[in-house]
């Protein structure tokens, strides 16, 4: 208990870390899946192809290979650094999944939304806009809660690349005192009150938004 | 005012509507009554292409549906549709229900398409609900709301779809009554459904149709008194 709280302070600086890096992605990622999960159930045909190729190669691969091909495989191009690296590899893994939460939403919007704004002369950008969307929104939201939980706990995986987020910073503590067991004990209380947190604040979105 | 020649709509290898030629004149309303799955919804469709056709022409107003250049936005604009199960907008009051399209679409003012709106309301019965939701409503009050919203476009023609078949039967009267006021007022109306004593009072012809083919047609007194095919017998044998 004594270790625990010597360590903690470290653990927090990680902690915050893991939650910046984790909330600047699913940021990007929602804009990405936003764009891309509207692109999926798009009328046209290529559109649609390149949109489900993205989400295909996204869902297909690991997270880990991911990174690794953005942080060491594109280091010649373009050198981001382990920061910046691992935004880049989550953002475009999150978009991915985003995507599928946002095509999701707007297929479970009954089909006769569309033909009524359709029937009063709205384009399908308008109806999409007026329509669609924001009754899609309120499906939306829990399951990207759902995802931000997810990708926190991925977000371990960029220890391999030594961006000292929260698993990092219990493997560098580990170096210098062996207490394999205490320390990533710490570290996993550390990320479950996290998620628990998170997973409440979904929970309690998605009562809000269905007594609505 | 609708022009319908050879139309021909198929659904992957089923062919739903089979060479369907027919007019209507301004100012008349036409009744489609017809089985479940006879293309009768196919039809109505076709008319504000909800679907494309598969071959044949439709001429609106004047203005071919197979021309490249027209806008089909613009030619919906003109054809109000009304559906079997409303369609509302569940999150907005009645009021942006109905002005919605006005002002996005006609880029009309706000208050000039609030007004049209209270006018249409109240027109419907319904002008102290305008704050309210469409969740908020009866059947029938959607129902009103929903033609009231087809009427704020200003429309040349108006389409129903069963519009009380969705209905509890205390409430079919009242969606009834706003549309034979709207048929009295010289709307072009075309409307399936199987109220035969609306049929009666305003069509000026019903229209039977079966198997993706129009039967028999004519005015509903004949139609209804004494049906010439025996397709048309059968049916009424069926739902009288
Ligand atoms: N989008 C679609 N894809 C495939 N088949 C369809 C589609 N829409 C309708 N159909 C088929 O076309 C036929 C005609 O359907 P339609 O809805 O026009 O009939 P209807 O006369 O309106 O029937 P109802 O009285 O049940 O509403 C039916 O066999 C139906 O299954
Ligand atoms: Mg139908």
């Amino acid at each position: 208990m004594k270790y625990f709280f010597n360590i903690l302070p470290t653990l927090l600086v990680g902690a915050k870390m893991t939650i910046q890096l984790t909330a600047v992605s699913v940021l990007f990622g929602t804009i990405i899946g936003l764009f891309v999960g509207i692109a999926r159930v798009s009328r046209n045909r290529l559109i649609r192809w390149l949109a489900t190729a993205y989400v295909e190669v996204i869902r297909g691969t690991p997270l880990l290979v991911q990174l690794y091909i953005v942080y060491f495989g594109l280091v010649n191009v373009l050198d981001l650094g382990q920061y910046w690296s691992a935004i880049l590899a989550f953002s475009i893994n999150s978009g991915g999944y985003v995507a599928e939460i946002v095509r999701g939403g707007i297929q479970s919007i009954d089909k006769g939304q569309m033909e009524a704004a359709r029937s009063l002369g709205m384009t399908y950008g308008q109806a999409m806009r007026y329509i669609i969307l924001p009754q899609a929104v309120k499906r939306i939201l829990p399951p990207l809660g759902n995802e931000f939980i997810i990708l926190m706990k991925d977000s371990s995986l960029v220890s391999i690349i030594a961006l000292e987020e929260l698993t990092r910073k219990g493997q560098i503590i580990l170096t210098r005192n062996y207490k394999a067991f205490e320390t990533y004990g710490a570290v996993a209380i550390v990320y479950l009150v996290m998620t628990l947190a998170l997973s409440q604040l979904v929970r309690y979105m998605e009562r809000r938004l269905e007594t609505e | 005012m609708i022009e319908v020649r050879n139309l021909n709509k198929k659904f992957g290898d089923l062919q739903v509507l089979y060479d369907i030629n027919n007019r209507v004149e301004a100012g008349e309303v036409v009744v489609i009554i017809g089985p479940s799955g006879s293309g009768k919804s196919t039809f109505l469709r076709c008319l504000n292409q909800l679907e494309q056709a598969t071959s044949g022409e439709i001429i609106i107003d004047g203005v071919s549906l197979n021309d490249s250049k027209i806008d089909i936005n613009k030619v919906r604009q003109n054809i109000g549709m009304v559906f079997q199960h409303f369609n509302l907008f569940p999150h907005m009051k009645v009021i942006d229900n109905i002005t919605l399209s006005p002002i996005k679409v006609k880029g009309m003012a706000k208050e000039e398409a609030r007004e049209i709106a209270m006018e249409l309301l109240a027109k419907v019965g319904l002008a102290e609900k305008a704050e309210a939701y469409p969740n908020q409503l009866s059947g029938g009050q959607q129902q009103r709301v929903a033609i009231a919203r087809a009427l704020a476009m200003q429309p040349k023609i108006m389409l129903f779809d069963e519009p009380t078949s969705a209905l509890d039967p205390e409430m079919i009267k009242e969606v009834l009554d706003v549309m034979k006021d709207l048929a009295r007022e010289g709307m072009t109306m075309i409307v399936v459904t199987h109220e035969m004593g609306f049929a009666r009072e305003v069509g000026d012809r019903v229209i039977f149709m079966d198997g993706g083919r129009i039967i028999e047609e004519g005015p509903p007194e004949r139609i209804f008194t004494s049906p010439q095919n025996e397709r048309t017998k059968l049916f009424f044998s069926k739902i009288l």
